[in-house]
């Protein structure tokens, strides 16, 4: 009983929606987009859950002043300061001089820009440790991507001899090569995403019930 | 003792590369100089559409970015406005990015006023929704009842600028500002094909090359893949430099590209070096 | 917004302008109305002959039998079409059997901006000559068959899912017949269970991050089928495992799927509730909370499925200096390099959806795999006869996936 019930809602609703695509009438459509609103409700919902279990991990770690138990009071302190700012200003909390606005503005952008920022120290370092001739394959890899590379900046534009050619061979790598590896990956992960949908659609899937 | 020395260089500890990248990246910044660049059939493409739309049109904005992809996507975003606004196009504009309404709406404030238009006559930005591709099959849909109020609360039936607006293809075009998901590759999918919609997408260097089959495919009329896309079109829409008071933030910024990119390259071609040396050292032992 | 009203003066010279033009013979356009094949039963193409182009067109509908027109839109002189939805409400105005259309042939341009809505249908009358009306029916199907259309697509997908679903059936059979089923050795899926033995050894915990989507991301779903099995192995193993989520939702059921997995493998309870956490749904405050999670607890293996964007290589990274081994999947392409290159396994696309099967090695989910492999086989094949056949001007195979647009 305990997965009959989850299998049972599984296969009405996932067909219900499938359906969605084969019957264009509207009166379908107005119950499949009901349900569509219940699961947006429903994610909605769990953020109240999700508010929870970030106390109840945290919470105690403060309380019983276990390792790190600071970094656990300073996220603590800050959820509560923006939530309580969040609610003041109403409509106008976006407007220059709200608590809000502020806290966007000085807080939260230069903390968004600085990990989004991070990544070109990252790839940095990742490209110097992945980027080695070991065989041929990484070598092609190698030599494709320094032309990228290079061809992407105006400055390759500007190198004697190859700087006309760079570019053309650049487009030629990214529409050609690039495309066709791509539209690979994606013709077959939207099969795969058809087959496990079917899977769990028709209950054959069930590790995410406790396999029999 | 030599090849001790090439070993430890290539395990060498990340941050020297940290330390180098930042120096790399300064450098530029404090010493600014431009090279020329050229502009790509992409971007070419882009200018070209919203070229074409007549004064007096209208058009969407979906601007889909975050305070993270905003050095990267506000330029073009600027220029972008610049150009729609100098050409009389006014424009209805959303986002299905929480953290975009505080960072645009200054923005579109700034130009708009500094072109004399009207809030609710010329332009209008109807705000955030959530529900990614939900939102974006309902904007396809029905717009008025996706956003029944604008940002500021004011019905979207009181706006002038939204009248005979009511889906995605009443617009001259879609500008999508998009920095990942839910952003261009989303709108094709979901609403381009079904409605035959003139799509452009600005977006970040790393989704460009995502989005290049869509543009190939005549599913985007126009593709700037982040900062270098947006130097070209600022290029473009200001061919003769800037008019006073503007500065063309990507232009500025490409030389820091360009530093960046001949330091990585650098950097692989001395680890290859090294590596190959290493190697040899130790076929010969 | 806040303009004042015009004045009746202005209204008063609409409506005798208006009732002037009642006066002057109607539009020589006719009018047709048509529902659009595989119709939602919302929507009219209206289409209209007229040989000289004028200033403008305005276009006008009302309910059948009724007197109260509404201005749909103003169309350039050239335009001899429009497609009109004719409710966006259909829970409070439902659509009505039929609607009549005319359309009106502007003298000159018609701005609309300055003039209140109540009085736009008189504007437009009176700047103009309109036509008799037509009239529709917008008619709903029950089936998307694409046959009126061309637009086989639908059809075509139907079919398909219809042969994965025949094929697994078939397949299951041979595989409960004592058939032997093969599937090519996936390093990175292999790697998952020594990742598992590896933390036990050490004594440290497994890192699993089930990407940064949404719930019904069928990425996020895939995520979750594979973590019931890790988490099942990991607690055969009595082992620890982390889950960091980024959305409140996948939490919940990250949560309840690894509870079920302690429970399968019979350890209920070693299941720790706290182990699954919710970190934040905003990317990158996401990702530094994972961060911390990798440097503070140091587990020793790193598990990432499901969609990731710009957070991957971060995650990555982090966990490359942490020493732990990492095994990463995805489907979404512009990552995938960053996992390449900063992982020790990665899941390129379809092997993210095959990794469930292969782990449980369940004959039902391995005939699955085998279906969508013929079917991949079959894409091909349209790929490669479609393009010799499209080069040859003969688009058969495109308008057989033809969603759209003919």
């Amino acid at each position: 009983m305990r997965s009959t019930i989850p299998l049972v809602l599984t296969f009405v609703i996932g067909l219900f929606m499938v359906g969605e695509y084969f019957i264009p009438h509207w009166r379908y459509h107005q119950f499949t987009q009901v349900f569509l609103e219940w699961g947006l409700i429903l994610a909605a919902a769990a953020f109240l859950l999700g508010l929870f279990n970030l106390v109840q991990v945290n919470l105690p770690k403060v309380v019983n002043k276990e390792e790190d138990w600071g970094y656990k009071l300073v996220m603590l302190a800050a959820l509560v300061f923006t939530l309580v700012v969040g609610f003041m200003g109403g409509t106008d909390r976006l407007s220059n001089g709200q608590a809000y606005k502020w806290l966007f503005d000085f807080v939260f952008v230069p903390l968004n820009a600085t990990m989004f920022a991070l990544l070109a120290f990252y790839i940095a370092s990742a490209a110097f440790r992945a980027f080695r001739a070991r065989n041929l394959e990484a070598t092609v890899l190698l030599v494709a991507a320094i032309i990228v590379m290079v061809a992407r900046v105006p400055l390759g534009e500007d190198l004697p001899l190859v700087g006309e050619k760079l570019p053309q061979f650049m487009n030629w790598i990214m529409d050609v090569p690039n495309i066709a590896a791509r539209r690979a990956i994606f013709i077959g992960a939207a099969l795969g995403a058809v087959s496990t949908g079917l899977r769990v659609i028709l209950g054959i899937e069930r590790s995410h019930l406790g396999s029999d | 003792m030599k090849l001790d020395t090439l070993v430890r260089f290539q395990n060498m500890d990340r941050r020297w590369i940290f330390l180098g990248m930042g120096i790399a990246i300064l450098i530029p910044m404090l010493f600014p100089m431009t090279l020329p660049f050229k502009v790509d059939e992409r971007v070419q493409s882009l200018y070209d559409a919203v070229e074409e739309i007549p004064a007096g049109s209208t058009v969407f904005i979906s601007a889909d970015f975050d305070p993270a992809s905003r050095p990267e996507l506000e330029p073009f975003f600027r220029a972008n406005l610049h150009h729609l606004l100098r050409k009389d196009v006014k424009f209805v504009a959303a986002t299905l990015w929480p953290s975009s309404p505080p960072l645009v709406m200054p923005i579109f404030e700034e130009l708009t006023a500094e072109y004399g238009k009207e809030y609710g006559k010329d332009w209008c930005f109807l705000g955030f929704k959530d529900g990614k591709e939900l939102a974006i099959k309902a904007i396809g849909e029905n717009i008025p009842e996706t956003f029944p109020q604008d940002i500021k609360g004011n019905k979207i039936g009181d706006l002038a600028v939204t009248r005979g607006y009511k889906q995605a293809k009443d617009f001259a075009m879609i500008i999508n500002i998009s920095a990942g998901f839910p952003g261009t590759r989303e709108y094709v999918l979901q609403i381009q094909g079904q409605y035959d919609l003139s799509i452009a997408s600005a977006t970040t260097a790393v989704s460009g090359p995502d989005y290049i089959p869509f543009y190939k495919a005549g599913q985007l009329n126009g593709l700037s893949a982040g900062m270098p896309g947006s130097a070209q079109y600022e290029l473009l829409v200001f061919p003769d430099g800037p008019p006073e008071g503007v500065r063309l933030l990507a232009t500025q910024s490409v030389n820091v590209l360009n530093v960046g990119h001949a330091f990585i390259i650098i950097l692989i071609v001395l680890g290859n070096i090294a590596f190959f040396v290493t190697r040899q050292a130790e076929e010969v032992e | 917004m806040n303009q004042p009203r015009p004045v009746p003066i202005k209204l008063a010279a609409l409506l005798l302008l208006w009732v002037l033009t009642l006066a002057l013979p109607a539009s020589a356009a006719t009018v047709s109305v048509q529902a659009p094949p595989d119709n939602d039963g919302l929507n009219l193409d209206v289409s209209w002959t007229e040989s000289t182009d004028p200033a403008g067109w305005g276009v006008l509908r009302a309910e059948a039998g009724s007197s109260e027109w509404t201005l749909l839109k103003l169309l350039p002189g050239d335009a001899r079409e429009h497609s009109d939805k004719v409710t966006t409400d259909v829970w409070n105005h439902p659509p009505a059997d039929e609607y009549q259309y005319k359309v009106v042939a502007l003298r000159a341009p018609v701005l609309l901006d300055e003039i209140e809505e109540s009085e736009q249908v008189a504007t437009v009358l009176a700047a103009g000559v309109a036509s008799e009306p037509g009239t529709g029916s917008p008619k709903g199907s029950f089936i998307r068959t694409g046959l009126k259309s061309k637009n086989y697509g639908p059809l075509v997908m139907l079919l398909i899912i219809l042969a994965v679903g025949v094929m697994m059936q078939k397949f299951t059979a041979d595989v409960r017949a004592g058939k032997e089923v093969f599937i090519r050795r996936i390093p990175g899926i292999d790697a998952i269970e020594e990742g598992i033995g590896r933390a036990t050894e050490m004594g440290k915990p497994i890192l699993y991050v089930p990407g940064i989507d949404e719930l019904q991301d069928i990425q996020t779903i895939a995520s979750m089928l594979i973590l019931g099995q890790v988490a099942e192995k990991v607690a055969e193993y009595q082992s620890d495992i982390i889950v960091s989520c980024c959305i409140p939702i996948v939490r919940e059921v990250a949560d309840e799927v690894v509870k079920s997995g302690f429970y399968q493998a019979g350890y209920p309870d070693a299941y720790n509730p706290r182990n699954t956490r919710f970190i934040s749904s905003e990317q990158f405050a996401f990702c530094a909370g994972t961060n911390g999670i990798i440097y503070r607890e140091q587990p020793a293996t790193n598990i990432y499925l499901g969609r990731f964007f710009a957070e991957s290589l971060i995650l990555a990274e982090t966990g490359f200096v942490n020493k732990s081994i990492q095994i990463a999947g995805t489907a979404e392409a512009t990552q995938l390099p960053f996992f390449i290159a900063a992982c020790d396994y990665t899941l390129i696309g379809e092997e993210l959806f095959a990794v469930s099967a292969y782990l449980s090695k369940d004959p039902r989910l391995v005939s699955s795999l085998k279906a969508s492999d013929w079917v991949k086989l079959f894409v091909v094949v349209c790929l490669i006869v479609g393009t010799v056949l499209t080069s040859f001007g003969l688009p058969i195979i495109n308008n057989l996936f033809a969603i759209s647009g003919g």
